[in-house]
């Protein structure tokens, strides 16, 4: 039987990579997920409850969200530091079109961190680690039928949110899509 | 930003799942985590070193034996030997006692006198300062004293020389109108003859 260490280098090599890109996504800052990383395994070497958990990959995914989400609601007025954007929104390259693009989706992540935590997870699986509702569902101790209800009401939800007004990003009221 | 649609969300949310870090970014982040790992386990391990399993190995067991055998004949030993003479005990003890007691002492001396040697070597160079001043005052005294009694003798001697020059002139100035007088009788006594000898050529 692995000791924490053990399990945590394992993880690092095989999982260490997926989570630095999720962080990327989630703080679109490199430099951010690469602090990120550190704070994240550090956090789980200190943690107690490690060796209670089954599923460590997707602990430390859910944590990572968390994580990111935390970092990104002390950063009030982050600036958008990633240069990669592997597909453009539009076929306009021109600058003002990349700027209005990355606003964009400062306020998508903006709003998404106003979803509570467990819809959020699902969410972030789903849409932005293309993640299948099986794996969602195994990770989470949930039903794929489960998962593709809360993903839709999330979406829902954020549509909502980006639609009402502009004002709505500001606010601080926690949008529950749970059953 | 104005209202979003379903599909913008969709097409954002498709943008975000595609960004992908750089491999420089990946490699750097995952090596800062693995050496992070590896310093904590690095220091968790020189931190507790669990020594019952080490305990459990036979050479172990076999040094522990040994360990206790070597502790049983010491005090058998200590036990068994007999009680030493007190006199000589004593004896050997005050001469220890008292060569360490002078050794002290020296130190303690060898200590203090180093500590006040500065402030000795101070205090000398002041005495000998105000010596020398004291010395030098009343050398300049004498000296003074000196040069006014020798100032005084030149002074008698030049009084003394003037003095003579002055009753030298005198004399010669005696002498100067002795002459003088000599020549105004010289001379009425030329013009008497001189007034004969013309009386007696008109006769």
């Amino acid at each position: 039987m692995k000791n924490g260490h053990g399990k945590l280098l394992e993880l690092l090599e095989k999982s260490g990579a997926s989570l630095h890109t999720l962080l990327t996504r989630l703080t679109l800052r490199e430099d951010v997920a690469e602090e990120l990383v550190q704070e994240l395994f550090i956090r789980l070497t200190n943690s107690n409850e490690l060796d209670k958990v089954e599923n460590l990959d997707a602990y430390a995914r859910r944590a990572a969200i968390n994580l990111a989400f935390d970092w990104r609601r002390n950063q009030k007025h982050n600036a958008l530091g990633l240069n990669r954007l592997n597909e453009p929104a539009s076929n306009d390259n021109s600058p003002l079109a990349k700027l209005v693009q990355r606003e964009e989706l400062q306020e998508i992540l903006n709003a998404i961190e106003k979803i509570n935590t467990p819809a959020r997870e699902v969410f972030v699986m789903r849409y932005i680690q293309e993640e299948s509702y099986d794996d969602i569902a195994k990770q989470l101790g949930k039903t794929p039928h489960q998962a593709r209800a809360l993903c839709s009401r999330t979406l829902s939800n954020l549509r909502n949110i980006l639609g009402s007004n502009n004002s709505g990003l500001s606010g601080k009221e926690t949008h529950n899509v749970e059953d | 930003m104005s209202k979003i649609d379903e599909n913008q969300i969709r097409r954002h949310l498709k943008t975000l799942s595609q960004i992908k870090p750089t491999s420089e970014a990946t490699d750097r982040a995952m090596e800062r985590v693995r050496s992070v790992l590896v310093g904590k386990q690095q220091k968790r391990g020189s931190k507790s070193t669990n020594v019952w399993p080490v305990m459990k190995r036979p050479i172990a067991k076999l040094a522990a034996a040994a360990v206790l055998l070597i502790a049983v004949g010491y005090a058998v030993g200590w036990l068994t030997t007999p009680q030493p003479d007190m006199e000589q005990l004593k004896s050997a003890l005050e001469t220890s006692l008292r060569a360490s007691l002078i050794e002290e002492m020296n130190n303690r001396w060898q200590t203090t006198f180093t500590a006040n040697c500065v402030q000795l070597k101070d205090e000398l160079q002041q005495q000998v300062r105000r010596d020398l001043t004291e010395f030098a005052a009343q050398t300049l005294a004498a000296s003074n004293t000196i040069t006014e009694q020798r100032l005084m003798k030149l002074v008698e001697l030049i009084e003394t020389a003037r003095a003579r020059d002055r009753q030298q002139i005198a004399a010669a100035l005696e002498k100067i109108e002795y002459d003088k007088q000599l020549l105004g009788n010289g001379l009425v006594a030329l013009a008497a003859r001189t007034s004969e000898l013309r009386e007696i050529k008109q006769d």
